[in-house]
């Protein structure tokens, strides 16, 4: 040692005449370089990447369902890592033996374990920002329409932040080798644990932040394509999980000697400032009930000028009938439209058939229990100009299929109803009738009528989706079985070519639909 | 004083090299006890009771088919991670050099405590809809235990809680996909396979058995500076 | 004076660990002799405003640290190692006392040269870039003794300090402890009277919470001519004024 060595004192010393901002910013690079956040961030990469990026690709690459699927797996993944590590990094000073020494510094405790939080919480959100930037952005390459949804990015950001105060409080006042294990596991459990009291709607566990919508409902990918997304939920989310993180990190002051009067004061407000938010965010919670487009509504942060419907323009195939989806399907268009092209071409130009085949919007109806209903329209050709509307199978949450048994399913669901409506089929329908519309999907190449469609012939104020596949509807094309004298008319329709078929029809199908004419009639 | 006097005051007037026979097994008790209280077990123990008593009051409750499952994992992951928390070294080298009982304390404590572990939470499921059952708790717990031991002795005891933790998460999301395809099945993800699966079965014994290994005979990896 | 200490008690209970202790230092080195327990780090840790005492009248540097204000303004013109003091094992050398000159609201601007100053003071210079995990016990002891001295303090506490450190270390830190002294209070609590003997100017003797002598380490060897046990005439000393005091 070299007692020669010593600074200059002509300075004289001013302690208070510090900036303090600049210690405070060099005090927080300090902590950033040894934070125990940024070695566990391979660990919330991977399980990001594991649990929540795989999942959510394999959604369809529709903004809503790919946001809902950022903020709960953000929820999921990012508690117990960042928890943890705030835990440990909050009972640094006990297990490091350095109490004694940083407290009897003038910066006052509560100022130092901010900066310590805020070292953590800064890598947390990078880390965050990071899966963030990656989802989004494949989202936005595959995405047809629509842009970034940010309030659940913001929910999302927000949960980070909460995991860290909390993990960060618990370690600071229950500095233990126990701590960080059974705190993490402990917000997890809790996560889990918080949907399961939501019963229909009007639940406040619905603030929980791995609630993106009615429970009972989840990610559909119905919503928020033809009325906006409405962040109802998402502001009660948020205000409840900031208000959470103000008043844990204002609880940090309260101790005796954490910091001065004044700021103890500060301290002891924004914990109080922190719970009413909170509080009062679980109440607006509890206001909010499903509305027909598939969202929360809120009362109190509802706008209303929202809930009008999204004005877009269709994304039209050119068959002989355009279908028109929303432009948020687009990527469904080629194999629905050619799946369902041979029988919009043996329609097309017949009286009473429709000039184009439009998407519509499916509309929610929250049951007494935790059910919650499906309104779909009847399907039939309406309107001027006429139109027939239909609803993609994915705007209905089925698992996940491929475009072409999508487009599939549409032409088993609706081929029958679509013919019906031209032909005049369904219920008290002669037999020529029947073997007509029988022989057309048959042309069509629709030969099977046993596979899954949504009935036809019930109310359309409510008509509960099907769980199962089902059988022929007796409604439409009854006593139209293989064997038949009125099938064997259906297979001779359908050989008949094409050209004389439609020509036939365009003769005939006034009598047709009138029930003059008889199987034997049939060409 | 002379050298006899101190023999004599040291060796309590016996002859030297005589051994105290008749207080070998309490020695053995005080021993067992000491290395017990340095690790700080019955804290450990408490925190295994406490997950044993809220998996009790969990199954109070009818839960859905995730919750059925997804909750005994939760709480056996916290009874392991309790486990393994205990590996840490508060002695450091004094106590590694200090003859040879240390491997055998470390292998007796933590398989004690680790069938402590499932026998508390075994109790708490009995009479209750625990799903699994007591193979389920038997190769969770120690499968789990077995992935922290091998972390306490890579990271060290205080870090042990990192991978057990995020292997819950992942485990937890692998009971999820049972229901929602397409599943993400591996013996290696043990907690999502039946409790009868003999893949899974065998991969968490292996983890318990390595982890094991390594603790009795390493010991959990000392940081410096490390408070208890 | 620096320090104004009139009968300061500390209890733990129903063990006074500081019992009745009064003490007036001013700029200068203050040795603080006494066996395990005598209460010497009690004192030492009420004096760096680590604990309140009990009861007593404590005044340091001119200001009552039961304040919250005059507290935070004695702390960052004190400087305190503790008898084990602790670490954070990834820091380098150069972070661990830059740490602690943010803490103590060192100047941003002097913050460089502080740290610089108090590294060479305890001839770390060439291993400043050197985590802490990598260093031996008499450098992390040196290591702590710069975070203790960075802010240039008014009021050194130093607990066992040179503790881990070779004979050459020791002489060397012993003229540091001159150097400071000739500005500051510093006040070494130690069990090795030859520390106390080199650089105090004045040395307290405690005995189960007690002051049981305070004055030269002169004066305290002349109580040991003919009376005491030990090598040295301090330690002479010392074992007499204790023998007395417990008698």
């Amino acid at each position: 040692m070299t007692a020669a060595t010593r600074v200059s004192s002509a300075t004289p010393r001013r302690p208070g005449a510090d900036r303090p901002g600049l210690s405070t910013l060099r005090l927080l690079r300090l902590e950033l370089r040894h934070n125990a956040m940024a070695w566990l961030l391979p660990v919330v990469f991977v399980l990001f990447w594991l649990v929540t990026y795989r999942k959510t690709m394999a959604m369809p690459p529709l903004w809503n369902v790919r946001a809902a699927g950022l903020q709960v797996g953000v929820a999921a993944d990012f508690s117990v890592p960042v928890t943890g590590a705030a835990a440990w990094m909050g009972s640094r000073e006990a297990r490091r033996r350095v109490t004694d020494q940083v407290t009897i510094t003038a910066r006052s405790r509560w100022a130092r374990l901010l900066v310590a939080w805020a070292a953590t919480a800064i890598w947390a959100m990078l880390a965050y920002l990071g899966c963030l930037a990656v989802l989004y952005g494949v989202t936005a390459h595959q995405a047809t329409w629509g842009g970034p949804l940010w309030w659940p990015a913001a929910v999302a950001a927000a949960s980070v932040l909460v995991f860290c105060a909390l993990g960060f409080v618990v370690g600071a006042f229950l500095p233990s080798r126990f701590t960080a294990p059974l705190v993490a596991i402990a917000v997890f459990f809790v996560l889990a644990l918080s949907t399961e009291p939501i019963h229909g709607g009007h639940s406040v566990f619905q603030v929980s932040p791995i609630v993106t919508g009615p429970w009972d409902l989840g990610a559909q990918p119905g919503v928020a394509t033809f009325y906006p997304f409405q962040p109802d939920l998402s502001v009660a989310q948020v205000m409840f999980l900031a208000g959470l993180s103000v008043a844990l990190l204002g609880v940090l002051a309260l101790p005796a000697g954490s910091a001065g009067r004044a700021m103890r004061a500060v301290a002891a407000g924004c914990a109080i400032a922190g719970l009413l938010a909170a509080g009062t965010a679980v109440g607006l919670t509890g206001t909010g009930t499903m509305d027909a487009a598939g969202m929360i509504d809120i009362p109190a942060l509802h706008d209303a000028a929202t809930g009008r419907p999204l004005e877009f323009t269709p994304v039209c195939s050119r068959t002989v009938i355009p279908v028109c989806l929303n432009p948020a399907y687009a990527t469904y268009l080629p194999a629905t439209a050619s799946a369902l092209a041979p029988l919009l071409s043996e329609l097309a130009g017949l009286p009473g058939a429709p000039a184009r085949i439009d998407q519509e919007p499916v509309a929610y109806k929250q049951g007494a229990d935790n059910s919650v209903a499906f309104l779909l329209h009847e399907p039939a050709v309406s309107g001027t100009p006429p139109a027939f509307g239909l609803v993609l199978p994915v705007q209905l949450g089925y698992p996940a299929m491929t475009a072409a048994q999508q487009a599939n399913q549409v032409v088993t669901t609706y081929g029958p109803d679509l013919v019906a409506d031209v032909i005049g089929d369904g219920h008290g329908a002669t037999q020529a009738q029947n073997a007509v519309a029988t022989g057309l999907m048959i042309a069509a190449g629709l030969r099977r009528l046993d596979t899954y469609y949504v009935p036809s012939a019930q109310p359309a104020s409510a008509r509960p989706l099907p769980a199962t596949p089902g059988g022929p509807d007796p409604g439409r094309s009854p006593g139209v079985a293989p064997g038949t004298p009125a099938y064997d008319a259906a297979e001779r329709f359908a050989a008949l070519p094409p050209a004389a078929r439609h020509a036939w029809l365009v003769r005939n199908l006034a009598a047709l639909r009138a029930g003059r004419l008889t199987l034997a009639q049939l060409p | 004083m002379t050298g006899a006097r101190l023999a004599r005051v040291a060796g309590g007037g016996a002859a030297p090299g005589t051994a105290h026979a008749g207080a070998a097994p309490v020695t053995w008790v005080r021993l067992v006890r000491l290395y017990a209280a340095g690790r700080r077990v019955p804290v450990a123990v408490l925190a295994m009771a406490a997950c044993a008593a809220g998996l009790r009051i969990a199954l109070l409750w009818h839960w859905d088919a995730y919750g059925a499952l997804q909750l005994p994992l939760i709480f056996e992951t916290a009874a392991a991670a309790s486990v393994v928390a205990t590996t840490a070294d508060p002695f450091g080298e004094p106590e590694r050099v200090a003859g040879r009982w240390l491997p055998f304390l470390r292998l007796a404590a933590t398989a004690a405590l680790t069938a402590a572990a499932i026998a508390l939470l075994v109790a708490a499921g009995t009479g209750g809809h625990l799903a699994g059952g007591t193979l389920d708790v038997l190769r969770n717990v120690a499968g789990i235990t077995g992935i922290g031991l091998l972390c306490a002795a890579a990271l060290g005891a205080g870090l042990s809680w990192t991978v057990p933790t995020g292997y819950l998460i992942v485990a937890v999301y692998a009971l999820y996909t049972q229901w929602h395809p397409p599943a993400l099945s591996t013996p290696w993800l043990w907690p999502a396979r039946p409790p009868h699966d003999l893949g899974g079965g065998l991969c968490a014994a292996l983890a318990f058995a390595a982890g094991l290994a390594v603790i009795t005979v390493r010991g959990a990896r000392q940081r410096a500076g490390e408070a208890d | 004076m620096n320090v104004e200490i009139t009968s300061l008690t500390r209890r733990f209970g129903s063990v006074a660990a500081v019992a009745g202790v009064d003490l007036r230092l001013g700029p200068g080195v203050f040795g603080l002799l006494g066996p395990n327990g005598a209460g010497k780090t009690s004192l030492l840790r009420m004096m760096a405003t680590a604990m309140p005492p009990s009861s007593g009248s404590l005044r340091l540097l001119g200001r009552d640290p039961g304040g919250y204000g005059p507290r935070c303004e004695i702390r960052r013109r004190l400087g305190y190692l503790p008898q084990n003091p602790g670490y954070y094992p990834g820091f380098t050398v150069a972070e661990y006392v830059e740490y602690f000159a943010l803490l103590k609201e060192v100047p941003p601007a002097r913050i460089r040269a502080a740290v610089a100053t108090a590294v060479d003071r305890v001839a770390l210079g060439d291993r400043k870039k050197a985590r802490l995990r990598t260093l031996s016990g008499g450098m992390l002891r040196r290591a702590s003794i710069a975070q203790a001295i960075v802010n240039e303090p008014d009021l050194l506490l130093l607990d066992e300090p040179t503790a881990g450190l070779d004979p050459e270390q020791r002489v060397a830190f012993r003229a540091l402890l001159r150097d400071l002294g000739q500005r500051a209070t510093v006040v070494v609590s130690t069990h090795l009277v030859e520390d106390v003997a080199a650089a105090c100017a004045q040395v307290a003797l405690m005995d189960r919470g007690k002051v049981v002598f305070a004055g030269t380490p002169e004066s305290l060897a002349a109580q040991g001519d003919g009376h005491g046990a030990g090598d040295t005439p301090l330690e002479r000393g010392y074992t007499a004024v204790l023998a007395q005091a417990r008698s």
